[in-house]
């Protein structure tokens, strides 16, 4: 039975009415009928610690049903929120009944008492509020009545942080999409919107996710391995190229994200970007051998100049090739001694003996300079090596020719091919392409505020891996702790991809906008991931009980709250709606099954591409 | 005293009201063996006072006359009463009922203390089937009951349920839902009112279970 009060809304009286009245189950009801099931009501809590509502299981709401990380509407006397479930817990009215539990074998007991002496109790952390129409019926967030919901949407009425509490007994449902749309839609940009994926405990519905401020702070993807982080990385990597606002460089370490991708739970091959947008992605290779060997057609191969690696990148990977500081030290001398430009190439090919001496002469201990020898020596192997002009300068291959790219338009996707297995070399390349892009971002940027020149585009920077290069030790000295700390002064910012967020720089990790968890596994790393986040403490039940795959907790700039969402698949209606027009939903209807139908300009431009070399 | 097999009485007048306050009433039987039976809902007067049974006595109508056993050499109990036929002056049956509710304006029917007790001479009637469960529509004055806080009063408390959800069972059609959804109801409100007794709630609660197995 379904009655309307004067708040405007939804009391469900019985037991029946539950059933029936609830829009949440009922497959219609989102849209229109929006409305959820009530739960029950708050009966204590605070806005630091969250509220604390009691589960009415006479209603036929039992414990059993609600999952943490499912989100709620709390409907206070003025204003309606948004929360997100963050614990639950098992009360009883009377501390005597753990000692008197109810008896009996037929549990007539056990279910009078449920309900009433022992309940259900969800902690809820409010998220987000919008207040509720003068009128009683429009409201901030979708009602129980499709009129309500158009009410509120069309006031253009936009749901704000909560920084009140309902009072006491308000009634407490389910959220509905109609919810869920008027706190994650960005206004106005509804139709441009992303689909990231299924909120916890709701099939059927969809959380919107803002790409612009998305890629306007860095942005921190993390989990486990096979937790889904990269089909995660994947997707959003797909929703920046087609938004189109910003350009991204991925440094691509397992050739996961170019051509194709390995689907390990359907053991297929998924389409990488440049399958998805041929026209918008450039994939370069470190490695041609490889990229022939996958049978992956990479648009160019790309060279580092010895004269390019200066003695900070040495620093940067001296960990990663066991190196004292004395040894990494050593190449300053080094610098000083040869010149710069020259000191590498000079330097690994000193044989034995003439290491020895250089030792004496340049002041170096014997032993340190020869180790670095030694470990520098084995970069000759490194193919993507080049001597001066072979690969340096602005050649269509080298650090120059990315910054064209980029500065077109293009996406970039840097395969490392056999490299990616050499972390040194990741790090390397990485970050001494990063650096040489972020002068160049540095200097536009400066001249734009100057009044000469465009803006430059904003960049993204995709890495995985973060925590070999971004540990406290040496994330200062990275070109990408200073990005990451610099925000979006220059237009770039990071995103990077982690299963250890323990190991990277607490700082770092606070200047993170938004964070994608996926599972994890790890104490600290658990806590790393949420250090910085507001409601941390809240959130880590949250984080711990993710699915060990394909579940997320993103929460940060790009969405007004916290929210643990199902990732959509990575198929072929991803690849419709990545095909498709502006509108996410737009392209599933022109979408033929499996297939991604490039449009006439993509199709041209790509011709005028591959006829006109850049 | 007569037979009931399906534990629902009909509308019969049972006693009048020897004495009366606010909480109880105390009646006096017409006949020595026509006493409503423990937790039986009465009606007293008109438009009237309900009360529930949560005591009957068989005592002497004069309390300053003990009886003495007049049994010895007889073989039967009935050959006292034949032996003795003034024992049917001299012997009583009386009963007291808590009040629990009352015919308010227009015969609304309330749950709760009326204002006023009923006179005395007030006639009691044994509330039919459909009156208890019309009556047990509500529940939340069982504290009415739970306040007596004796075995008593407990069994009376069981009896009126039982009686209820017997009514309720042969009489679907009530609107009050099924005995067995009654019982569960039932259950419901004593576990809110014997929260912090849960030795007594739970003997409270496996009379119900029983009830609802006998149903």
């Amino acid at each position: 039975m379904t009655s309307q009060n004067g708040s405007g809304y939804r009391y469900q009286s019985d037991r029946d009415g539950y059933a029936n009245g609830a829009g949440y189950t009922d497959g219609g009801g989102y849209g229109a009928g929006g409305g959820g099931r009530r739960l029950g009501m708050v009966v204590g809590g605070s806005l630091s610690q969250g509220l604390e509502v009691r589960l009415e299981s006479d209603g036929g709401a039992s414990v059993e049903d609600v999952s943490v990380g499912s989100f709620v509407t709390i409907h206070g006397r003025r204003r309606r929120y948004f929360a997100v479930v963050t614990d639950l817990a098992l009360r009883a009215a009377e501390d005597s009944l753990r000692h008197f539990p109810p008896a009996g074998p037929d549990g007539f007991a056990a279910e009078v008492m449920s309900g009433t002496l022992a309940y259900g109790q969800l902690s809820v952390m409010p998220g987000m509020t919008a207040p509720i129409d003068g009128g009683g019926v429009g409201i901030g967030f979708g009602n129980g009545t499709g009129a309500a919901s158009a009410s509120a949407s069309a006031s253009g009425m936009r749901a704000e942080t909560a920084r009140t509490i309902p009072e006491h007994f308000a009634p407490v449902f389910a959220a509905s999409q109609s919810d869920i749309d008027a706190v994650f839609r960005a206004p106005g940009a509804a139709s441009a919107a992303f689909m990231l994926g299924t909120p916890q405990g709701m099939e059927g519905a969809s959380i919107p996710l803002d790409l612009g401020s998305l890629a306007g702070r860095s942005v921190g993807i993390f989990g486990a391995s096979g937790s889904g982080k990269t089909f995660l990385a994947r997707m959003l990597l797909a929703g920046l190229v087609r938004q189109g606002e910003a350009v991204s460089l991925v440094f691509d370490m397992q050739n996961e994200y170019g051509w194709q991708g390995q689907d390990n739970d359907r053991r297929g091959l998924v389409k990488g970007l440049k399958q998805l947008f041929p026209s918008r992605v450039v994939t370069l290779t470190l490695d041609e051998e490889s990229s022939r060997r996958r049978g992956v057609a990479t648009d160019g191969v790309v060279r580092i100049g010895y004269d390019e690696i200066e003695p900070a990148d040495i620093e940067v990977v001296r960990e990663l090739l066991s190196l004292s500081e004395v040894a990494a030290a050593a190449a300053y001398n080094l610098e000083r001694h040869y010149g710069r430009g020259q000191w590498l190439r000079e330097f690994v090919g000193l044989s034995g003996a003439a290491v020895g001496e250089l030792a004496g002469e340049i002041g170096v201990n014997l032993a340190a300079l020869q180790t670095l020898h030694r470990r520098l020596a084995a970069w000759q192997r490194f193919g993507f090596l080049a001597d001066a002009g072979a690969g340096g300068g602005r050649g269509r291959g080298s650090a120059g020719g990315i910054i064209e790219h980029l500065q077109r338009g293009s996406n970039v996707v840097l395969e490392f091919g056999k490299y990616g297995h050499n972390t040194a070399a990741y790090v390397l390349v990485s970050n001494l392409l990063s650096r040489r892009i972020h002068e160049t971002w540095v200097r536009d940027k400066e001249l734009s505020d100057g009044g000469q020149g465009a803006e430059p585009r904003p960049l993204v920077i995709f890495i995985e891996e973060a925590h070999k290069f971004l540990t406290p030790a040496i994330a200062g000295q990275t070109i990408f702790g200073a990005i990451a700390r610099e925000l979006r002064k220059y237009n770039v910012t990071l995103m990077i991809v982690d299963q250890r967020p323990s190991g990277i720089d607490a700082e770092v990790m606070s200047q993170l906008g938004t964070r994608l968890c996926c599972a994890l596994h790890d104490d600290r790393d658990i806590g790393a991931a949420l250090v910085g986040a507001r409601d941390a403490g809240q959130l880590r039940g949250v984080l711990a009980r993710l699915d060990s795959r394909q579940q997320a907790l993103v929460f940060g700039h790009a969405v007004p709250m916290p929210v643990v969402v199902r990732p959509r698949d990575y198929d072929a209606s991803f690849y419709a709606a990545m095909a498709g027009g502006p509108a996410d939903g737009a392209g599933s209807a022109a979408a033929t099954a499996g297939g991604l139908s490039e449009s006439e300009a993509e199709r041209i431009q790509r011709e005028i591409d591959e006829l006109f070399p850049p | 005293m007569s037979s009931d097999p399906a534990g629902v009485w009909g509308g019969r007048r049972v006693g009048e009201v020897t004495a009366a306050h606010t909480e109880r009433v105390t009646a006096q039987c017409y006949a020595r063996d026509g006493a409503p039976p423990l937790g039986a809902l009465v009606r007293v007067g008109a438009p009237g006072v309900y009360a529930v049974v949560r005591e009957v006595r068989h005592e002497a109508v004069d309390p300053g006359r003990p009886l003495a056993p007049r049994g010895a050499g007889l073989e039967t109990e009935d050959e006292i009463y034949a032996a003795n036929p003034q024992l049917e002056t001299m012997l009583t049956t009386r009963f007291a009922a808590v009040i629990v509710g009352y015919r308010g304006a227009g015969g609304r029917m309330r749950r709760g203390l009326p204002p006023l007790p009923p006179p005395l001479h007030a006639f009691v009637f044994l509330c039919d089937g459909g009156e208890t469960a019309e009556f047990a529509g509500e529940l939340h004055w069982l504290r009415l009951l739970l306040a007596e806080r004796t075995p008593g009063g407990d069994a009376a408390l069981a009896g009126f349920l039982r009686r209820a959800a017997a009514a309720m069972a042969s009489e679907p059609g009530s609107g009050s839902g099924d005995g067995a959804g009654f019982l569960r109801r039932a259950g419901r409100i004593l576990a809110a009112e014997l929260a912090g007794e849960p030795q007594r709630l739970q003997a409270a609660l496996r009379e119900l279970a029983a009830q609802g197995a006998a149903l």
